[in-house]
């Protein structure tokens, strides 16, 4: 990065945040002190950015609304609020064990324990209670992917009053009398659509404003660009060697899900189709001499920042995508407002993890069965949160769907991708390392 | 005592009232959850049998497929379909009601089939729209019924068998109005069989006897060597010696939010409108569960009305290890009763019954708390 940009950037971070901002700040000037030494591109600024708009928010009296990470914040950027995906502090600060003294002070309150919800979301109760987690000016979730989220949403909301919206995403039924399952039928459309009008509805009740038609329009249309970009990036994933290395598609996700229909996200994902488009050209591995390919169908060991590297290193072993990096939103019409929402709705509905999770077992199968054809995956990893009980309760079966149809090697266990003490990150590199040397190569 | 047998009888997973069932060639159908409409399935002359599973002692197939980390009770069906212990069903209907019964629902499917499956999709909270989606929801498992069964679901047999299940709440509350008393006459163990035998019989033979067990009260001297009233809060318990154990120690239960108990039948479903937009309506919307978002604040109300109403000494909370719903719940309630001045008690628990000595060591101390106050 170019000093002068560094420099920009460094005094855009100075000043107080608020107490509650005290995390955001670090974990911002983490940051900056990793990306020095990097090139400064879009990728590294909409990261940058992602961190200064919420303290800018609050400068600028803008309203702030938490989100978990299973939800696109096009409508709210429309609507001039700022999102804020609360899981950025759990994600963010694993790696650092930052967000452990706060699983502890969560425990010593009575709040859950890690094998019964979920700390992607739990340590947010003793973050709030020791006063180190912002409190939004709104609070929205969806019932799916998971009972825990949508439980430690509400106990929040107990705690800080904070005005709640949730949305119900429909049980996607499976049913073999059809031979091909119908994802958006017209009454889930409805549904959906009928739902996301009552947040539109909620959010102009919340904020004394009124959605700017023109600004939503222009809102949806750069969510499409991005997400035409995100899927010409999934295609070229399919090359083999694969054109980046193991960490990138997860990058698209993390863009989508804080940024989506805004400028810094369309940069972003276009500097990652190039990327990816400019290696395939030149014939460029992410993993040089690419030995494994690898589908990672659950959400990193985020504790363990290096574990990739380490794979990368070891075994020449490309993880190909991971569960939430693989962003399969599609460009929708949005020519009209009708279609806008109805784009929103089929977007919530195929979000990462939810179109994978939010039926019966047979569209998580697929999913995997589909990716490891098209991606030429040579073994699955799933390492499993303990407190997952969705997806975890669907392993077993799925491996055995997956061994079975397709001969292709699967490792399931159990860990805590936020706490590093449940099962240390010596252990899970061990297992994994276990597994490729005796069970893959 | 006669009719408190015909109860018993039905305790057991299999009983002589399915047995009986099944020897007219009708159907037996089991479910998991009370948002579950037992009506519909009634109104096609099949026998909807809640699935219980206290016979389980071990789940070494469960703990590979549902994970050592996920509730005893889900783990305890699976492992009792695979070792066919449920042979008597026909087949299960199952619902998004928590993470971990839809994923026993797959993993019934894949490793223990039956020769019917259903599941149908609950909305997590309430409103028009919502309300509207589970009518829709409810007539897909009222026509997948009729196409599955041979059956005919009319709106004649649906009114018929609202009339059924309606009486049944009436008649509970009855039960549970006469647990008011100073003096009630049954205890809280009686009362867990008599609601496991209501979810594991035929309802018109389950309402005769709770009919004839309700005179047998009028009359009767009642329960007074107690020394506290308990209210059970929790989710599945199906199991009369875990109350025994609290009631051995002196404490009488008079009460309980509990999925077989008061949220299972405390509201009625509303007659002279069309029935499947009734059945929506009262599933919807009754007493909840802590899986619906919106629900807390009548949660918790209802909880406070109950407490006031039984003159209740004190709470137990029966949380059942590993679920994540009934974990937040209580974290939010126990300052709700913090704030009622309402002594309370957090035991986590298998579904089936183990550790009983810590378990009566820690009602104990409980009733002691409570007597000294």
């Amino acid at each position: 990065m170019e000093i002068d940009i560094y420099n920009k950037y460094k005094k855009l971070g100075r000043g107080n945040w608020g107490k509650d901002l005290i995390m955001w700040k670090a974990m911002y000037t983490g940051l900056l002190t990793r990306f020095k030494e990097e090139e400064f591109t879009p990728f590294v600024e909409f990261f940058l950015n992602l961190f200064l708009d919420l303290p800018k928010a609050r400068r600028e009296g803008k309203p702030i609304i938490m989100h978990p990470f299973n939800y696109g914040p096009e409508l709210f950027h429309a609507m001039g609020i700022e999102p804020l995906m609360q899981e950025i502090f759990s994600v963010g600060l694993a790696p650092f064990h930052l967000n452990e003294p706060y699983i502890d002070y969560t425990n010593k309150i009575g709040y859950g324990d890690n094998p019964t919800l979920c700390n992607a979301q739990r340590p947010l109760i003793g973050t709030y209670l020791q006063g180190a987690a912002p409190i939004p000016d709104l609070l929205f979730f969806l019932s799916t992917p998971c009972n825990s989220l949508a439980m430690t949403y509400q106990v929040f909301h107990n705690l800080t009053d904070v005005p709640m919206f949730n949305m119900d995403v429909p049980y996607w039924l499976y049913d073999e009398q059809y031979e091909t399952s119908e994802f958006y039928d017209e009454k889930t459309m409805d549904y959906m659509v009928k739902q996301v009008k009552d947040l539109k509805n909620w959010l102009e009740k919340m904020t004394n404003q009124n959605l700017d038609i023109e600004k939503f329009q222009e809102t949806m249309k750069l969510v499409n660009e991005a997400r035409e970009y995100v899927v010409e990036f999934n295609e070229l994933l399919k090359t083999v060697p694969c054109p980046v290395e193991s960490l990138v598609g997860f990058g698209n996700f993390l863009v989508m899900v804080t940024k989506g229909g805004t400028t810094d996200a369309v940069n972003a994902t276009k500097y990652l189709r190039d990327l990816a488009a400019e290696n395939v050209k030149e014939g460029i591995a992410g993993v040089p001499d690419e030995k494994l390919r690898i589908m990672w169908p659950y959400t990193h060991v985020f504790f363990d920042q290096d574990l990739f590297p380490f794979l990368q290193e070891e075994f020449q072993a490309n993880v190909i995508m991971d569960i939430l990096g693989y962003y399969q939103v599609l460009p929708h019409d949005v020519s009209t407002i009708e279609k806008c929402y109805e784009s929103l709705a089929k977007g919530t509905l195929d979000f990462s993890m939810i179109g994978t999770c939010r039926g019966p077992i047979e569209y998580y199968i697929e999913y995997i069965l589909n990716f490891v054809k098209e991606y030429k995956i040579d073994a699955v990893c799933m390492p499993m949160q303990f407190a997952c009980k969705h997806a975890y309760t669907m392993a077993r079966v799925a491996s055995e769907a997956i061994r079975e149809q397709l001969g292709i090697p699967v490792l399931i266990f159990g860990c805590d991708p936020y706490d590093s003490r449940e099962v240390p990150l010596e252990a899970i590199r061990q297992r994994i390392s276990d597994f490729i040397t005796q069970v893959v190569l | 005592m006669a009719i408190m047998e015909g109860f018993n009888k039905a305790l057991p997973l299999s009983n002589p009232y399915i047995n009986d069932w099944k020897n007219e060639g009708k159907k037996v159908l089991g479910y998991f959850c009370s948002y579950i409409p037992e009506e519909l399935m009634y109104a096609a002359d099949i026998l909807p049998i809640r699935v219980r599973a206290r016979t389980c002692a071990d789940t070494p197939m469960a703990d590979a497929y549902m994970t050592p980390t996920t509730c005893s009770y889900t783990r305890c069906c699976l492992e009792l379909a695979n070792r066919k212990q449920y042979n008597f069903l026909d087949g299960i209907i199952s619902c998004n009601c928590c993470d971990q019964v839809r994923r026993l629902y797959d993993n019934i499917r894949y490793k223990a089939p039956f020769p019917y499956h259903y599941i149908m999709g609950v909305p997590g909270y309430v409103s028009d729209t919502t309300i509207d989606w589970f009518k829709h929801e409810l007539k897909k498992l009222k026509l997948n019924l009729e196409n599955n069964f041979e059956a005919k679901i009319s709106d004649e047999k649906l009114y018929d068998s609202i009339g059924v299940y309606n009486k049944s709440r009436t008649l509970l509350k009855e039960l549970y109005l006469l647990r008011k008393h100073d003096n009630p006459p049954i205890t809280g163990t009686e009362t867990m069989n008599i609601l496991s035998a209501g979810v594991s019989i035929p309802r018109q033979q389950f309402n005769k006897l709770l009919t004839q067990q309700l005179s047998e009260f009028k009359g009767k001297a009642g329960i007074s060597d107690y020394k506290s009233r308990i209210m059970l809060v929790g989710s599945m318990l199906d199991e009369p010696e875990y109350i025994q154990v609290i009631e051995d120690l002196g404490g009488l239960v008079v009460t309980d939010s509990l999925c077989l108990g008061t949220r299972y039948f405390w509201d009625l479903v509303e007659v002279g409108k069309n029935p499947i937009d009734s059945l929506a309506e009262r599933y919807l919307s009754k007493i909840s569960c802590p899986r619906m978002t919106d629900g807390h604040p009548q949660r918790v109300q209802f909880l406070i009305d109950l407490i006031k109403e039984f003159r209740v000494d004190g709470v137990i909370f029966q949380r059942m290890k590993f679920c994540a719903l009934w974990w937040a719940e209580i974290f939010m309630l126990r300052d709700n009763l913090k704030e009622e001045g309402v002594p309370f008690l957090d035991l986590e628990r298998e579904y089936i019954l183990s550790g009983a000595g810590a378990m009566k060591t820690r009602v104990q101390t409980f009733m002691e708390i409570m007597e000294s106050r």
